[in-house]
């Protein structure tokens, strides 16, 4: 029971962090010439269920490429972070629920 | 990478900025500088941003993988012609009476610093973001 | 005189192996291995939290929820095996005081 205690979740929390960090490298170099938006297929690496493996990085479709060939969109960066941030949030929450669980269960049974 | 790596990237995000913010305010405040140390008019500057590797300096040299922050590579002087004005009684006119300004575009100046601004906080508010992920981790140990 | 240094000790201590009293008549394996798998789930959770401690505090790229979990989960062993200790140690003695 303890050993499959929030698997998923922590998988989901380990692209959730891969992801945020992405985020803040695409931010600092949001005006950097050439440089192109990082990401990882949040669904697909999920859903491949095999954690502990680096997630593929790649570029996003889809963007505008400026002048000088960066394509940072800050809207759609701002919008991760917040997103990223939120649904880690979650996942921390729910984690500590489910050990409070396990844990009155244990301390029932005395 | 952890996230504490990602944390030095936003740093450089905001160092990277606040070099191009000083830049721009040296412009602006030599807008009409017709003497310099090196002599002639003040001819304005721009920072040269490109990626570079930013790690946490707690990480070890085992590190795989680093995170891609930005830095200021170089500092590019304008090299075009100055600003040539009839003015006959400048002290530092030439024999046909003209004098050198910088060439220069406050506008553009100003609104490139608002620019750099914005930046700095986008910087800021990812700081903050991944600051609360990892206090979050740490409160799953309460 | 020079003192040896010691190692950071992790905050659960290890467990060894328990000395159980000899049980005689059927059933007189259930214990002894309900209380051996409890003993090894322990240790391996121990152990993994102890390197999951070690190589975030040597900055090799562990990520600090990571940690957490895999603390928390060697916490619950350890109070899970306690628990399963006192019953089984009560139910011993439940038997001992049994009048044949």
């Amino acid at each position: 029971m303890v050993d499959a205690l929030g698997s998923r979740l922590s998988h989901y929390m380990d692209l959730l962090s891969t992801r945020q960090k992405l985020v803040a490298s695409n931010i600092a170099n949001a005006e950097t010439p050439g440089y192109r938006t990082k990401d990882i297929d949040f669904q697909f690496e999920f859903m491949s269920q095999v954690a502990g493996i680096q997630p593929d990085v790649h570029g996003v479709e889809g963007l505008k490429v400026k002048n000088d060939g960066n394509d940072v969109s800050m809207d759609r960066e701002a919008r991760l972070l917040a997103e990223n941030a939120m649904r880690f949030n979650l996942a921390a929450t729910l984690l500590k629920s489910q050990v409070k669980m396990i844990r009155s269960a244990i301390q029932e049974s005395k | 990478m952890s996230l504490f790596s990602s944390l030095s990237v936003s740093g450089s995000g905001m160092s990277a900025q606040r070099q191009r913010a000083e830049l721009l305010v040296e412009n602006m405040a030599n807008a009409e500088t017709t003497r310099t140390p090196e002599g002639g008019p003040y001819r304005r500057k721009d920072a040269v941003f490109s990626t570079s590797e930013q790690t946490s300096p707690f990480s070890s040299i085992f590190q795989k993988e680093a995170g891609m922050g930005v830095e200021v590579t170089d500092v590019i002087t304008d090299q075009r012609d100055p600003d040539r004005r009839y003015l006959p009684g400048h002290p530092d006119a030439d024999k046909d009476g003209y004098v050198a300004f910088p060439r220069m575009n406050p506008a553009e100046d100003m609104v490139d610093l608002m620019g750099a601004s914005r930046a700095y906080q986008g910087n800021i508010a990812a700081m903050s973001a991944v600051k609360d992920m990892i206090t979050r981790s740490i409160d799953l140990m309460r | 005189m020079v003192l040896p240094i010691v190692p950071i000790q992790g905050g659960i201590p290890a467990i060894g192996p328990v000395k159980l009293p000899a049980v005689s008549g059927a059933g007189d394996g259930a214990f002894r291995s309900m209380l051996e798998q409890s003993i090894s789930t322990v240790e391996t959770q121990r152990v993994a939290a102890q390197q999951s401690v070690d190589r975030f505090l040597s900055g090799e790229g562990e990520e600090i929820h990571q940690v957490a979990l895999s603390t928390q989960k060697a916490e619950l062993s350890f109070e899970m095996f306690l628990q399963v200790r006192n019953k089984v140690v009560q139910a011993y003695q439940e038997i001992m005081r049994m009048q044949i």
